[in-house]
């Protein structure tokens, strides 16, 4: 049992599984929509919890995803695969580009960039390239996608396999980045003490680009794969207003924990459907939220359960565990 | 393009830059003491918009309005600072950012609750024509800019003539130093919060004949003064006012050449100032953190 725990991998199918067979309990566009924001919200979390970058801007990584599915679906091919190929590859692009300019600032300055460059993005995609975004009409291409073999992407029930899929994926790639990797450790430490990083020899500007790049190009993912599931984009998709929610879904979750976006959009989402029957104004409980959470510690649910847990586990065991976790806390509290 | 029309986008550029200004040096003097950065100076701006709209709808005096807003931000502005910064002072930027924007997006929330959607308009409170140069150019503008250089002098006299003042100026060298000397560093704070917070009023305040008063003002104004701020660089009030004067041109005449390079010809000034000079123009190299 206590080997069970403290291994991700485990935990990794363990909280799938449990995912997978919620789907039978709770409705299956809610459960799609868990598992697509909380890939957007693991590039927004790890950049906050192991980089120490806040990004008030992943709206427009999203997006870009997003317009480069539905360029490609509206205007070139019918095929979802390539689409979403056509997406990430956009992202990673304009991320390679961006990334280089951002990276130099120090955390204040890139987070107000960051959220200038959403602001832009916004109206680049609302009014300057109206001809071919049509603004906020949006592209409708939900009949162009093709059956496809295997996974069919054109009905929902496809859509979700494949997001499942991916959302597995990216969460085997984040635990090896997070924790089985040197360059993991070495995000962390520039988080924690860029300076020393940069005595021990390590290319600080590199480390930093790559963990841009890699966030946001798993942002775009999200962005693709919200778009192949609306089969609308529209420019709201980039709206300003809305880039606080992957920062107040990693600060609710844990930023930086491997399965607080997780946990966090669940609580989320599920929060938000039941307010909007209640009241309509959902900033005032994002905002609210957002205090609670901050002025409570940030270490967010999934942090301070984590400790918890492994607490109550490794009670009566060796402290093996208990000082992993333990070191994942502290890192949580920088 | 001929005279007139330079000399009218000129004004309005102008008028624009005071705006920027008055929203933006309450961001730069707080980011300078207290090492926050507070972007719910944007829920000010709309508070102080919004409650001069309602007195002018009611009493029909734009100065009321303006008086009001000032003093229901600086009572709004109390309850934050003691609720909210009075636990995070000591604690990095990131939280003041994440918490500044859950406090402006629960105002946002609670304007929209109260005062409802719909856009709402405030006529100006000094009708008639300037001629300058042959050019007519509304009398409003002009005013917008004589108070904000008016500001911009008056700030200059608080922070360099006054004993209050060179305390702040000294807590922005250094701040444990003046807590040695004796002086109560958390009341300097929450005194250069207020001011931030009137000037970030008055700027609404002033605004609302020029556009359309929205509840979602403070996110529109916010990308333009995210560029001030930045391209002045933070803490830096001469760099503030630099910088909106650029911005504000920037904007009034991109938008007179193509409608959408109002808004992304600063942020192309921002990305190439910013590859130059990563702190922006006068930011200084204690910014660091």
């Amino acid at each position: 049992m206590k080997r069970l725990f403290n291994n991700n991998l485990s935990k990794i199918l363990i909280i799938f599984t449990i995912l997978y067979l919620l789907k039978y309990v709770l409705p299956q566009s809610f459960m799609l929509e868990v598992i697509i924001l909380s890939i957007y919200t693991m590039g927004c979390s790890f950049l906050i919890g192991r980089v120490g970058f806040v990004s008030f801007g992943q709206p427009a990584y999203l997006a870009i995803g997003a317009y480069g599915t539905a360029f490609y679906l509206y205007y070139f091919g019918t095929n979802p695969f390539v689409a979403i190929l056509v997406g990430i590859l956009l992202g990673l692009i304009i991320n390679i580009i961006t990334g280089a300019f951002f990276i130099r600032l120090n955390s204040s300055y890139y987070t107000l960039c960051n959220q200038a460059f959403c602001v832009v993005s916004f109206f680049i995609f609302q009014k300057a390239l109206v001809k071919y975004t049509h603004g906020d009409n949006g592209l409708w291409f939900l009949s162009r996608i093709d059956p496809t073999p295997v996974i069919d992407l054109s009905r929902t029930e496809g859509v979700f396999i494949f997001a499942f899929l991916v959302a597995v994926g990216v969460w085997l790639l984040f635990n090896y980045l997070m924790n089985h990797s040197v360059f993991g450790a070495t995000c962390l430490c520039v988080k924690c003490n860029e300076e020393k990083l940069r005595f021990l020899g390590y290319n600080v500007f590199n480390i930093k680009w790559l963990a841009f790049i890699i966030a946001n190009t798993i942002t775009s993912l999200a962005g693709a794969l919200y778009s192949l599931y609306f089969g609308f984009v529209s420019a709201g998709i980039t709206a300003p207003s809305k880039a606080i929610e992957p920062v107040a879904i990693s600060m609710l979750g844990g930023a930086g924990t491997l399965f607080g976006p997780l946990v966090g959009s669940f609580i989320f989402i599920g929060l938000k459907d039941i307010a909007s029957q209640v009241i309509s104004y959902w900033e005032l409980l994002v905002g609210l939220m957002l205090i609670i959470v901050m002025l409570a510690g940030e270490k967010g649910i999934v942090g301070s359960l984590e400790g918890f847990l492994s607490k109550l586990i490794n009670k009566h065991g060796n402290n093996e565990g208990l000082q992993a976790t333990n070191i994942e806390g502290e890192v949580g509290s920088e | 393009m001929n005279a007139h029309l330079i000399i009218s986008a000129f004004v309005l550029g102008l008028s624009m830059s005071g705006v920027y200004f008055l929203l933006t040096v309450g961001l730069s003097l707080c980011y300078g003491l207290m090492r926050i950065i507070s972007l719910d100076q944007f829920l000010y701006y709309s508070v102080g918009a919004y409650m001069t709209y309602t007195i002018v709808a009611v009493t029909g005096n734009f100065w009321l309005g303006l008086l009001a807003g000032i003093l229901t931000t600086i009572l709004i502005a109390l309850f934050v600072e003691k609720i909210v910064y009075k636990r995070i002072y000591e604690k990095s930027v990131m939280f003041s950012m994440i918490l500044s924007f859950g406090v402006n997006l629960m105002g946002v929330g609670l304007i929209k609750y109260i005062w409802g959607l719909e856009p709402k308009p405030v006529k100006a409170p000094i009708g008639g024509n300037l001629n300058i140069f042959g050019t007519e150019v509304p009398g409003y503008r002009i005013f917008v800019i004589l108070l904000a250089a008016l500001v911009y002098l008056a700030v200059c006299y608080f922070l360099n003539k006054t004993i209050l003042g060179t305390a702040i100026r000294a807590g922005i060298d250094d701040a444990e130093k003046v807590e040695a000397l004796g002086i109560n560093i958390y009341k300097l704070f929450t005194l250069t919060f207020l001011l931030a917070t009137s000037l970030s009023a008055l700027a609404g305040a002033i605004h609302t004949p020029m556009v359309m008063v929205v509840p979602d003002m403070g996110m529109n104004i916010i990308a333009f003064a995210f560029m001030v701020v930045i391209i002045g660089g933070l803490g830096s009030i001469k760099g503030t006012l630099i910088s909106s004067l650029l911005v504000g041109q920037v904007v009034s005449f991109g938008s007179l050449i193509w409608a959408p390079l109002a808004d992304m010809a600063p942020f192309m000034i921002m990305i190439i100032i910013l590859l130059i000079k990563p702190t922006g123009l006068y930011g200084s190299k204690y910014m660091k953190r």
